[in-house]
């Protein structure tokens, strides 16, 4: 409960996801490291960071030790949309509603079948 | 189901080229489908065993109906020997139509139908014909056919009870049109879902299509795709640039629009370019543009490029395929195609070559080499690099490393730029954006429009807790839409029950058990928002009700939204008669989760026996993801109430959410076997096999659920994200045109 981010409950489960069969396949499919600064209103500002590590599999708070393959600046919500696949990254990249630093190719990877959905009560 | 939207022409159902609710057919399919489906019994709920003889007295109030304009023709229709159809009745017998004669006299005598069953038939045409007749705009009445397709549909419902499967009939041709068709053809396959809820799949199938063949229904698929063609498109295009660039860009482009639009629709080319010649001269439209440009004030010139640039490009790329050499040649079309490739930019209203810059520079370089590839993308790219503009750029990079500009230049190109290009290069040329990467890239900048005309829809309602109802609602009017609403819920009719509740907290906007009913339905119907923007109306009207407040903390739980879901698991605390006492009153706000846990404890050490408290506990270990404590919480509670279906799928969502989804699985199926429409269910069953890799398996589930309930916006989204990790891109478009029909051929259950 650390956290108030909506999206921290979700990498909260992907983490738990890592230990799968399915998360470990993501590791070898992906092996790629994201930053993620996400905001909870407006972009840039009081900014949580975690890193989603696809090439050791587990996911961290606070900035990555090392070069990222790809940082996304996201608001809460628009991670949440996105991850769950109500918002397409490249458009919302065009529109400036994420920014994203680093490899392009490892930038397009980042799609949302790589969340675990969170089932619902 | 959203069946009433089916007919009445709801957004989930449009019929091209027919305006449903206002054809005779599609109400009398409403009608019959819907009403009649009181009558049904579902196998597989324990104690909902109803029959509804009594019910139907509730259908004749003589005061409702004799307010409704056209009603004069009701009274004509009651009389049921009227002329026309006694003498319809006697050609039928006395003519060759020997199968519709039996078919009617099924109907009619058939001991399928006890007495009681009669009346409610009637009362069945009394609807309809009130909803036919609040339609004063078709005036002629032609009741044989309506009366045929009324039996067929009838008998085609009370095969169930009957237990033998549906016949097809012979039927005289009823004239239906492809509307009529489509909507009947839709309303009964959800329906047959409904009524044959403990059957298999094949079975409903064949049940369906007997009913399609006798009614000369193709039963195969009907492309159900939008109609707007390529102009339309452009329109839509147009418009969204217009919707960026209001404050810039005022009336006179406006104008120019639908000056442009009006004259697109005329379906030849030559004319139109002639008729605008004639009007502003061959060079005329251009300079008109400019002007027009120049008028428009342009405060955001960076944003308006990079809108414009997209715009053009649309424009130009639709242009171009006009073949009229005149229209080729003309000024306008190389503007446009200028703009569209970044040579002209739009800045401070004047229009300017785009080589002025840096950044022109860059994105000229650029180009250059990328003139044989894929141009959209090289577009797209170049955008971004123009609109931020040379400023943008040296502002974010000076302000982040504090360096002179010069710098920024080496830094920038030793950091990605080649990457970038040869990665690219490689990519395309890996075929990773398919053969035409323009295509794709119209075909998500379309569906991102789409998004966010509904995420703003969203926004503006059921987010921030503003309940939407539905547009059409065929309850309303409905003497007693309460009962109603209650009746269809204990069915397991979901998406018709939330119609009717809707009906009912319309009527009675302060009813409390409306809308908690209402939001538990749409709980359980998959739809979190919903769900709580009733449930907050329902909190309104009665703030201690603590079924509200624990709905309203599971919701938000589902949510993600912590802090809220605490603040209502308290108050249910607080509210409550045995343990309200162990709540200290001042905290509300300041929150701390480890207190409520502990309170929450202390209440179930107080009675274990009671099945609440260990639900409660459960969603509050969700919320601090103790699954093993939360699993063992629902544990406790459904030892006490082993038949509550809404505690299984608790269990099984929490054991999904903590990995263990082969036991979810397991726990699913228990609440699917105490109620077979559960859409939340179903549509948690496609997320645990999907979590598992099994795609295959959770796209059947997902078009399951969705069957039951088109307005599950989750389950299309995870559909889609199953879609393309099966590697079933194919189906991309039934998905999006939200064409359940393939769906459910190619992914059966």
């Amino acid at each position: 409960m650390a956290s108030s981010l909506k999206s921290a409950a979700l990498l909260e489960q992907m983490k738990l996801h890592f230990a799968t069969e399915e998360g470990k396949k993501l590791t070898k499919k992906i092996g790629l490291v994201y930053q993620l600064n996400i905001a909870p209103k407006k972009l840039g500002v009081d900014e949580e960071i975690y890193v989603v590590d696809l090439k050791e599999g587990k996911v961290t708070k606070g900035p990555y030790d090392g070069k990222p393959d790809a940082t996304f600046s996201f608001t809460d919500s628009d991670f949440l949309a996105m991850a769950s696949g109500k918002l397409n990254p490249q458009m919302a990249f065009l529109r400036g509603a994420i920014k994203i630093k680093g490899s392009i190719s490892a930038a397009q990877k980042f799609t949302p079948d790589i969340f675990p959905k969170p089932s619902k009560l | 189901m959203a069946m009433r939207d089916l007919v009445t022409g709801g957004a989930a159902c449009a019929v091209p080229g027919s305006s449903s609710s206002s054809n005779p057919f599609g109400a009398l399919a409403n009608a019959i489908l819907g009403s009649s489906s009181k009558t049904q019994e579902l196998k597989g709920l324990p104690g909902s065993a109803v029959n509804v003889p009594e019910a139907s007295s509730d259908y004749r109030p003589a005061a409702p109906l004799t307010t409704i304009p056209g009603s004069e023709y009701e009274s004509q229709q009651d009389q049921r020997p009227d002329a026309r159809t006694s003498e319809f009745l006697h050609g039928f017998h006395s003519t060759d139509h020997g199968g519709l004669a039996e078919a009617w006299d099924e109907i009619h005598r058939s001991p399928v139908f006890p007495p009681a069953q009669f009346r409610e038939n009637e009362a069945h045409f009394e609807e309809f014909e009130r909803v036919y007749n609040a339609n004063p705009l078709q005036p002629t009445w032609d009741g044989p056919p309506q009366r045929v397709l009324s039996s067929v549909l009838h008998s085609f419902l009370g095969s169930d009870q009957a237990g033998v499967p549906f016949r097809p009939t012979a039927l005289p041709v009823l004239g239906l049109s492809e509307g009529d068709k489509q909507c009947i053809r839709d309303r009964s396959c959800i329906m047959a879902r409904h009524i044959f809820a403990d059957k298999s799949e094949e079975y409903i199938q064949s049940q369906v299509n007997a009913l399609l063949h006798s009614l000369d229904i193709d039963s195969n698929h009907q492309i159900r795709g939008s109609m707007h063609g390529p102009h339309s498109e452009l329109e839509g295009y147009w418009n969204e640039s217009q919707g960026a660039m209001i404050p810039r860009m005022p009336n006179p482009v406006d104008g120019w629009i639908t000056e442009f639009s009006q004259q697109r629709e005329n379906d030849n080319p030559a004319a139109w370019a002639n008729s605008f010649e004639q009007m502003h001269g061959a060079n005329g439209w251009a300079s008109e543009f400019e002007q027009d440009l120049k008028m428009g004030h342009m405060r955001d010139a960076n944003l308006a490029n990079l809108a414009a640039m997209e715009q053009s490009r649309m424009l130009a790329q639709t242009l171009g395929q006009n073949r009229d050499p005149k229209f080729q040649k003309s000024k306008f079309l190389q503007f446009v195609s200028k703009m569209s490739r970044g040579e002209l930019i739009i800045d401070e209203n004047q229009i300017k070559p785009g080589t002025n810059s840096l950044a022109g520079d860059w994105a000229n370089e650029y180009q250059a080499q990328y003139d044989v590839g894929p141009k959209s993308w090289a577009d797209q790219f170049q955008q971004e690099e123009l609109s931020r503009g040379t400023d943008n750029w040296v502002h974010e990079f000076s302000k982040e490393h504090q360096r002179p500009d010069e710098k920024w230049v080496d830094e920038f190109s030793k950091l990605n730029m080649n990457d970038w290009v040869e990665e690219f290069g490689q990519q395309v040329s890996e075929g990773a954006f398919g053969e035409s990467s323009a295509d794709v890239w119209a075909d998500d900048y379309d569906k991102y429009l789409d998004d966010q005309l509904r995420a703003s829809k969203q926004r503006s309602g059921a987010s921030r807790g503003v309940y939407v109802f539905s547009d059409m609602n065929p309850y309303v009017g409905h003497p007693n839409p309460l009962k109603e609403g209650q009746e269809l819920f204990r069915k397991g009719l979901l998406s018709e029950a939330v119609l009717a509740l809707e009906a009912e907290v319309l009527k009675n906007p302060d009813n409390a058990e409306g809308w908690r009913l209402l939001g538990i339905t749409h709980a359980e119907n998959d739809d979190d928002q919903q769900a709580i923007a009733a449930m907050m109306r329902a909190q309104e009207a009665d703030p201690s009700n603590l079924e509200v407040l624990l709905a309203l903390g599971v919701s938000h739980t589902n949510e993600l939204e912590q802090a809220e879901a605490l603040k209502y698991l308290y108050r249910w605390l607080q509210n409550h008669p045995k343990y309200g006492s162990l709540a200290p009153v001042q905290q509300a706000d300041s929150l701390y989760y480890a207190d409520v846990a502990r309170l929450f404890n202390e209440a179930a050490q107080m009675s274990p026996e009671d099945a609440d408290v260990h639900v409660v506990l459960g969603v509050l270990y969700n919320l601090s993801r103790e699954y093993d404590k939360a699993i063992a919480a629902f544990q406790e509670a459904l030892k006490i109430k082993p038949r509550d279906y809404s505690l299984w799928n608790k269990l099984g969502a929490t054991q999904a959410n903590s990995v263990q989804s082969a036991d979810a699985i397991l726990a699913y199926q228990q609440a699917l076997d105490l109620k077979p429409n559960y859409v939340r269910a179903w549509a948690n069953m496609g997320i645990s096999y999907a979590n598992q890799g099994l795609y295959e398996d959770s796209i059947r589930y997902y078009v399951r659920a969705l069957a039951m309930n088109p307005k599950a916006e989750n389950a299309w989204q995870y559909l889609r994200i199953s879609l393309s990790c099966a590697s079933r891109n194919d189906l991309f478009a039934a998905c999006d045109s939200r064409n359940l029909d393939v769906l459910q051929k190619e992914f059966p259950l």
